[in-house]
């Protein structure tokens, strides 16, 4: 993606929102890092589609099947928290800086060279992250 | 509902303009920079959540502080000795290396409470001599041999491959975790490693060429999720 990032097409910027404040915030992760549940299929050549994440999920349960090769998996393999950042987001609702950890979390694979591909997919996980009442998506690549 | 992102490919958000994003300067594959420090990592979340209220229009800032270092390439050696050679074939090669490994595999997932990323090919975790005889076993015929253990692979042919290579590539970042004095080698160390001279990446160096013998644009594409570039004998992977 490195590679062919100048050649994306440009994207028109979004409707401006002005956020509550963080303390007031529910928040959820949106990830591209291919991670899922082990019972879960995994993700397949050019997917669009995405993995839901429970908040009260556990790593012990979770596989990354991205194919890009072009990311080494250690540090994940270490610390999933590194790009999927589940306990610190739970230790910031605990000490007041967020008011709260979404219900559900979501996860798609990135690497993707025509992003416009993921709008219907994005649009559904908006709505829902909307009905979850969650207030800030924090948007994590790997 | 506002959204706000971490950067790691700063001209890919250029492009894609997400109303608020943090352009960090770490490798690809660690966007909160250190594994196991909780609070540099909540110095990344925070910096990005600031941006929720200081931006005021569509803006990349910097995050001003580089990761902790890690091992670079000339910098790092696996502290094993994986040789001397005593096996004929590939998958008799794998195999033992495999099994050098696999005290100090199982010793990173005790420590880690038994979690492992292995498995993305369908196998259980406790399979991976069954992994590496499907890959050493196409590398050397082009065939994939029937699985033991009654395994459902997750993936169809030729994609299995790049999964198989997945799941042994957890093995020995599992194994060198764990070994004093291995130190936390970064993504550039770990591949001049496996293509070194282990017969993991001789094996992944001879599956390319049975993908490249295959007339087929998905082979190919296979054969370039499976070598990083720089790899694949002089040549491009893709």
């Amino acid at each position: 993606m490195r590679a062919r990032a100048e050649a994306l097409p440009e994207i028109e910027a979004g409707p401006w929102l002005t956020p509550k404040p963080l303390a007031e915030s529910r928040v959820a992760i949106v990830s591209t890092a291919g991670m899922h549940r082990r019972s879960d299929p995994p993700f397949t050549l050019g997917a669009v589609d995405y993995r839901i994440v429970p908040g009260d999920a556990g790593f012990d349960e979770m596989v990354v099947s991205h194919i890009s090769t072009n990311f080494d998996r250690s540090a994940f393999q270490k610390d999933p928290n590194i790009a999927f950042p589940l306990d610190r987001l739970r230790e910031m609702a605990q000490c007041g800086e967020i008011d709260s950890v979404a219900q559900w979390h979501y996860s798609f694979m990135g690497a993707m060279p025509v992003p416009t591909m993921f709008e219907d997919t994005g649009t559904e996980v908006g709505r829902l992250l909307a009905a979850d009442d969650v207030d800030v998506a924090l948007l994590i690549p790997v | 509902m506002a959204t706000t992102s971490i950067s790691l490919i700063r001209p890919q958000t250029e492009k894609t303009r997400p109303p608020r994003a943090l352009w960090v300067s770490f490798d690809l594959g660690r966007p909160l920079g250190s594994a196991e420090d909780p609070e540099f990592q909540k110095d990344v979340i925070r910096a990005a959540f600031c941006l929720l209220e200081t931006a005021t229009a569509p803006s990349i800032d910097d995050y001003p502080i580089d990761a902790p270092d890690e091992a670079e390439a000339e910098q790092w050696a696996c502290p094993l000795n994986l040789g001397p050679v005593t096996e004929d074939t590939l998958t008799g090669r794998l195999l033992a290396e495999v099994a050098r490994l696999r005290p100090w595999s199982a010793e990173t997932r005790a420590a880690r409470n038994g979690r492992t990323l292995f498995g993305a090919s369908g196998a259980a975790p406790d399979q991976v001599d069954q992994v590496a005889t499907a890959l050493a076993g196409f590398a050397e015929s082009g065939d994939v041999p029937a699985a033991d253990g009654g395994i459902e692979w997750a993936f169809d042919m030729p994609m299995l491959i790049r999964h198989l290579a997945d799941d042994l590539r957890t093995h020995y970042h599992e194994a060198i975790a764990a070994q004093p004095g291995s130190g936390s080698p970064n993504h550039e160390a770990l591949n001049k490693w496996i293509f070194g001279g282990t017969a993991l990446g001789d094996s992944l160096l001879a599956a390319a060429d049975q993908l490249t013998e295959i007339d087929s644009g998905m082979a190919k594409l296979v054969r370039g999720l499976l070598i990083p570039e720089g790899h694949y004998r002089g040549e491009k992977t893709f």
